[in-house]
């Protein structure tokens, strides 16, 4: 698969749904914010991932995952934020947000050190 | 001479140290508060010592035993709230009996750690980690061997496996049979209690480390008091169980495994391979006898 470029996809507002969550993901031009995320796990993180990961890199300078309604995350949703910053660092100039973290989920980002990747922000 | 103790009940501010057991009995630099007090009250010459206990009296009880280690008699009681000073001297102090220790030290409420009224234990998770860091330098009192200073401001256990390449920083505490994994950096101002595991590449900064806790690889534990999967931050007071057992997790055997019934047999089965998992492979047997920290030397070479 070397040398493919992963697939595309334009939102405009998209609301994915499965049975134990919702997360929203909307492209407002240049900003991609995904919001309403009420836990990262691993029955959602792998579709998180995929989704956020089609868009790239597109036309965006600024990707903003809101994480004020999550209260919970584990090793799954950490790796799937991971992977955004992975797919975000391929792209020159493209500035990655963690809005309005939790306590905990902060001590989560705190505790594997990933806070070091993202710009993290309280609104 | 006689001298008596009130264990603290449950406090609100500090709902993480009575997870696992009584105030009373929450582990302090590898000792727990009301065995530092009983100490202290020995060396001041009591013979006799009442516990009342409205917090889980029977783990108090185990604990202390019958008081032998201090030389001491040692009568553990079970109420059903916890009294003031004042209430217990009109229940358990007959007036007319001459026989008690001078006060203060007669009749004590274990707020804070003996000759530290200034620092109080159980009003806030900072001041409880403030009061752990100024012990630190006390807590060494005559009957414990199995700690010992190797570097100014560097204690560590006997039994503590220190990685040559792990990074000790002073001022830190490393309890008894801890193992600390290559590339692990250690304080300023870390506690690392009896039985830790500190997994490669991790790092512990003005912080606390229960014991029996395994903190695993890469992993940053900073201003935090970290025992089992529980994580608080003690400047924030923010408290999270961390759900992932490669990250955070007990290493101590639960409840259920103590029983033989099928129950335990379960949960050995259940649990058998997390635990694998969790457990560095290189745990105790795999490194070079070099390697281990021989007392008066410099473990972190």
């Amino acid at each position: 698969m070397a040398g493919v470029d992963p697939p595309r996809a334009e939102f405009q507002s998209v609301d994915l749904t499965n049975p134990f969550s919702e997360m929203k993901i909307e492209n407002q031009g240049e900003c991609l914010s995904i919001s309403e995320i009420t836990e990262l796990t691993a029955v959602n993180s792998a579709n998180f991932r995929d989704q956020v990961r089609a868009i790239l890199p597109g036309s965006l300078a600024v990707i903003e995952i809101d994480l004020g309604d999550t209260r919970f995350v584990d090793s799954s949703g950490l790796g799937a934020l991971f992977a955004v910053y992975r797919a975000a660092t391929q792209c020159d100039g493209l500035i990655l947000r963690l809005l309005n973290p939790r306590p905990e989920i902060q001590q989560l980002l705190e505790l594997t050190q990933m806070q070091q990747l993202f710009e993290i922000v309280q609104r | 001479m006689k001298a008596l103790l009130i264990c603290p009940a449950i406090r609100p501010a500090v709902p993480q140290l009575s997870e696992e057991g009584p105030l009373a009995t929450t582990p302090i630099l590898g000792e727990c508060l009301v065995g530092y007090w009983i100490e202290h009250l020995a060396a001041l010459g009591a013979l006799r010592v009442q516990v009342v206990v409205a917090d889980r009296a029977e783990s108090v009880r185990t604990a202390l035993g019958d008081g032998a280690r201090w030389g001491v008699q040692i009568e553990v009681t079970a109420v059903g709230a916890e009294p003031t000073a004042q209430e217990a001297a009109a229940r358990f102090r007959p007036a007319d009996d001459p026989d008690w220790l001078a006060a203060p030290n007669d009749i004590v409420l274990m707020n804070h750690l003996p000759g530290c009224p200034e620092q109080p234990l159980f009003e806030s998770y900072a001041g409880w980690f403030g009061a752990l860091l100024a012990w630190i330098p006390r807590a060494l009192t005559l009957g414990r061997v199995r700690v010992s200073e190797v570097r100014p401001g560097i204690w560590v256990g006997r039994r503590a496996h220190v990685a040559p390449t792990a990074e000790l920083i002073a001022p830190c505490w490393i309890g008894d049979q801890v193992f600390v994994e290559p590339g692990a950096i250690i304080g300023p101002g870390a506690v690392l209690e009896d039985r830790s595991v500190i997994a490669k590449d991790a790092r512990v900064t003005l912080s606390w480390v229960g014991p029996d806790t395994f903190v695993g690889p890469m992993t940053a534990i900073a201003s935090s008091l970290a025992w089992g999967s529980g994580l608080t931050n003690w400047r924030s007071e923010s408290s999270l169980r961390v759900p992932d057992s490669f990250l955070l997790c007990s290493l101590a055997p639960a409840p259920a495994m103590a029983d033989g019934g099928p129950s335990a047999r379960a949960a050995r089965t259940v649990g058998a391979p997390a635990r694998g998992a969790a457990v560095p492979r290189n745990w105790i047997g795999e490194w070079p006898e070099s390697t281990r920290h021989a007392p008066n030397s410099n473990p972190s070479t």
